[in-house]
């Protein structure tokens, strides 16, 4: 089977241990208002247009073993760093399946995996995918169930059912916060995800001041800035 | 850092040092040289004693390392007309023609003191004068004449200081630099008189070398005797730091900051055991909490360096400071033994001023003496085979080689004849040339020429193109393609859009990296057998020095798609303006071929987003590419963090960036002292970085 992917980019500095090449995989279930991936949302290739009129096309598709190949040619730096490779978005285990046919074929080659989701995927992708991993970074958004809709579209549901298992799961996370102004940065909002996030790891992650950047690329504005 | 530190290194950069100059109108003495027919060993050593005489003991409040240039103007020897007349009969230069590009032997002069030179040149003195040897004579008389007005400066700055009230420099140079140092500080105060000295010799892109082992003694046995702590040693350390860029504005270099006050750190002892030690470490962290230009700080390393030394390497990067730059020992060491250096000098080597590797002390090599355009031999070759029948695209290749091998040939002609003028001064701290009674210019034990090779990935990258859009998509012919070079592409987008998709060096592509291999191998071998008029052999490099700017303004557009007027990459670099995939696949990339063979110098050099730095571990991961570059055979390498959005603000505001350090080829410098087209390139160059 085939996956869809919207950027490999190497030497990522952010997403987990060692040297590591992260890979996006395109489309996800949530809108998120503030996403500063935008072209990760569609799971369409789509056509990215800059300002100077010149067109890109965003989207490729891989097989599992072309793109286990591809995220594998730095291999030997991982190794020598303690790295590899991290699945981001989009939401990576909205390609579950595939996820499943590519992750045996990078631990072949002695690779640390690891992924960046929101967590809303179906109980059994998550769990089927995640317990191959060596590393999660699981988004908490809001605690809110009502805000949690009306900022990512989503059923709060689907991801602390998740986040609930991955406690239990033993295999090692840190939570990740995005900080939006005017979403979940109140006094209330913060101190019930602290309350949430307890003793486990966490990073706080401020707001991007370039999160809109990418938007008009596809012909679309943000929805908070 | 010390309060005393803190305010010495700001008055520092606020230029208070400046408030004791003049200026000297040196006109008189050159035509006075000129009229008598002076001839230039006494020219090299009057200049020197006039220059020092006219100079005035002057202290800034609070130091201890003293010191300071108050004349701004180095004395004019020969005159123009003088120096056209000698090119007329044939004779070449290095640049200026003086001693340039040099390390001298600072360590045992520090140890022993200028009386022992003195008492080495009288004894010398009188065998010059009983084997009739008259030239000896001359160097020797002037040498020790040279010396004389050195010490004579320093007893000048002793009274001065003694009238002060500044007893601690009165008594340092009591002491030094006539005897030999017993302390750290009197090391450094006796190294800042010698560097200092050169200088008004007139020698520029002057090194300082391998302080961490010349000075270590010194360092070791005052920690032992309690004389110093860590925590002085490095106050010490950071006094003679900040001395190092009090005069630097009065240096001679391509741009400010082009001073060549390189410092070589760690790599092996001569007898090749390993030599980073507690005084390396120390000067990294001097470097680190001082955050100024100078000295230019490079690191050797080699595959058993741990990564914790690379670490503190990239901790400087991260502060945005451009260096260290690496130098990897695995690789630069074999070269140099394969261009017949001894193994223990091989093992002693450091860098000349930016990144060409030369033995301190030895080496009177001149390690840029020119450079071979690669862009510019491809398009003379393209244009050559447009009209003949081309078969393939190796006959392309073939030819552009051939282009490359005419250019190297014609320089190994060109520097049949190269003289260099006197320096008696930096002779007498220089190995070997009382011994020898011979001016240093007269050649020492490596007198090698070292070649640039400048534009190499635009050429390889333009050779990758050929083949795609000529031999394999036949997009266009080849005279088609030189007519749509020579009007920078007008009316053809589409050949300019097929040029910039094709294959490019940074991507780990083996359509491009293969071709990289075969001209670095050749190139690595254009000059085996050739013999430099001074008895040295030629180095080819991979260093463009000021070159990737002055020659791509020589060529038109380039089958890479780089437009008439864009720059090339500086040194051993990604084209600009080409999308990679990442630093790893760069270093893979350009470690692919065989770089022994190209150990002139000239670095890999990677620009980094300063946002890598913003998590912890990012030091460590910077760290871990320096060494995947390290074992994977690269020779040298030097990272700039930057950001383009700051640099940009620099350009409009430059008042709100006086600290903003860049890389700029093989040099730390301050971005809004450059002029504006290196500017740009750098611009250019952080366009498409690790974000």
């Amino acid at each position: 089977m085939q996956g869809r992917v919207f950027e490999i980019r190497e030497f990522t500095l952010q997403d987990g241990p060692g040297v590591r090449t992260t890979v996006f995989f395109k489309g996800c279930p949530l809108r998120c208002a503030w996403c500063h991936n935008p072209e990760g949302q569609s799971f369409e290739v789509e056509t990215l247009t800059k300002a100077n009129g010149e067109k890109t096309v965003c989207g490729q598709d891989w097989s599992a073993e072309a793109l286990a190949a591809e995220l594998a040619r730095n291999a030997d730096i991982m190794a020598q760093s303690g790295g590899g490779i991290t699945f981001s978005g989009g939401e990576p285990l909205a390609q579950a399946d595939f996820l499943l046919e590519l992750i045996p074929l990078l631990k072949a080659r002695g690779l640390h995996l690891a992924v960046e989701t929101s967590g809303y995927a179906p109980a059994s992708d998550y769990e089927a995918v995640v317990s191959r991993l060596d590393f999660v970074y699981q988004d908490v958004k809001h605690q809110d169930a009502e805000a949690f809709q009306r900022w990512t579209g989503g059923d709060i549901g689907v991801v602390l059912r998740n986040i609930a298992w991955l406690r239990g799961s033993g295999v090692p996370f840190t939570f990740r916060v995005p900080v939006i102004p005017g979403v979940n940065d109140s006094a209330a909002d913060r101190a019930a995800i602290a309350a949430f996030v307890g003793d486990d790891p966490v990073e706080y992650l401020p707001c991007n001041a370039l999160a809109g950047a990418k938007y008009p690329l596809l012909g679309r504005t943000m929805r908070c800035r | 850092m010390t309060e005393r530190i803190r305010s010495l290194l700001d008055r520092t950069f606020d230029k208070e040092q400046r408030k004791f100059r003049r200026d000297v109108d040196w006109k008189p003495l050159l035509e006075r040289f000129v009229r008598e027919g002076v001839s230039d060993e006494a020219r090299a050593r009057i200049g020197l004693e006039e220059m020092l005489k006219a100079e005035t003991p002057a202290f800034m409040d609070g130091e201890r390392i003293a010191f300071l240039r108050t004349v701004r103007q180095i004395p004019d020897l020969h005159s123009d007309a003088e120096m056209e007349a000698r090119r007329a009969q044939g004779v070449a230069f290095g640049e200026k023609g003086v001693v340039f590009n040099l390390t001298a032997d600072f360590g045992p002069t520090v140890r022993d003191g200028l009386d022992a030179r003195l008492a080495e040149i009288s004894s010398r003195l009188e065998q010059a004068k009983a084997e009739n040897d008259a030239e000896g004579v001359e160097f020797l008389e002037n040498a020790a004449l040279s010396v004389n007005a050195v010490l004579d400066l320093a007893d000048r700055y002793r009274a001065a200081a003694e009238e002060k009230g500044l007893s601690e420099i009165a008594a340092t140079l009591a002491h030094v630099p006539r005897r030999g140092a017993r302390t750290l500080h009197e090391a450094l105060q006796s190294l800042r008189i010698l560097h200092y000295a050169m200088w008004c010799e007139g020698e520029y892109h002057c090194g300082l070398g391998r302080i961490d082992q010349y000075l270590y003694p010194y360092y070791e046995a005052d920690v032992r005797s309690g004389r110093l702590t860590d925590e002085t040693a490095l106050e010490e350390i950071e006094e003679f730091f900040i001395a190092c860029n009090r005069d630097s504005d009065l240096y001679i270099g391509v741009q400010q900051g082009d001073n060549g006050q390189s410092v070589m750190l760690g790599g092996v002892t001569r007898d090749g055991r390993p030599a980073f030690n507690e005084l390396s470490r120390l000067c990294l962290k001097a470097c680190g909490e001082l955050k100024l230009v100078d000295p230019k700080i490079n690191l050797r390393v080699d595959k058993s360096t741990p990564l914790e030394t690379y670490e503190l390497g990239t901790e400087l990067t991260a502060k945005g400071l451009g260096f260290p730059q690496y130098a990897n020992d695995d690789v630069v060491i074999p070269a140099l033994l394969r261009w017949g250096y001894e193994l223990e000098d091989a093992r002693d080597y450091s860098v000349a001023a930016c990144w060409e590797f030369l033995v301190p002390g030895c080496g009177m090599d001149i390690n840029n003496i020119d450079a071979v355009s690669f862009v510019g031999a491809l398009d003379a070759a393209l244009r050559a085979v447009a009209d003949a029948p081309v078969a393939s695209y190796e006959d392309v290749e073939k030819a552009f080689l051939a282009e490359v091998q005419r250019r190297a040939d014609a320089l190994v002609a060109k520097y049949d004849r190269v003289e260099i003028l006197p320096g008696p001064f930096v002779s007498v701290i220089s190995a070997g040339c009382i011994g020898r009674a011979r001016d240093i210019c007269k050649g020492a034990k490596y007198n090698n020429f070292g070649i640039h090779g400048t534009g190499i990935a635009v050429a390889v990258d333009s050779l990758a193109s050929v083949r795609e859009l000529v031999f394999e998509k036949h997009l266009v012919s080849l005279p088609e393609l030189v007519k749509i070079l020579d009007t920078d592409f007008a009316g053809r987008p589409d050949v300019l859009a097929a040029a910039k998709a094709a294959p490019k060096m940074g991507n780990a592509d083996q359509r491009v990296d293969e071709i990289a291999k075969r001209v670095i191998g050749f190139w690595g071998h254009a000059f085996d057998g050739k013999r430099n008029g001074r008895g040295g052999v030629f180095r080819p490099g991979t260093g463009s020095a000021m070159y990737y700017i002055w020659h791509a303004r020589d060529v038109p557009a380039s089958a890479d798609g780089r437009l008439r007027g864009e720059p090339f990459s500086a040194n051993w670099a990604p084209s600009l303006d080409v999308p990679v995939k990442g630093p790893v696949s760069v270093v893979r990339s350009f470690t692919e071929p065989d770089l022994g063979l190209v150990c002139n110098g000239g670095p890999l050099t990677i620009e980094i987003h300063d946002s890598a730095f913003a998590m912890a571990d990012g030091v460590k991961k910077v760290a871990h590419l320096v060494k995947f570059f390290v074992e994977r055979g690269g020779h040298q390498m030097q990272i700039n963090t930057i950001n383009r959005e700051t640099l940009l603000d620099a350009q409009e505001h430059p008042e709100r960036h006086r600290h903003l350090i860049v890389r700029v080829w093989g040099w730390s410098g301050y971005f809004i002292e450059l002029d504006k087209p290196f500017q740009d390139q750098i611009i250019k160059r952080v366009e498409l970085n690790v974000a």
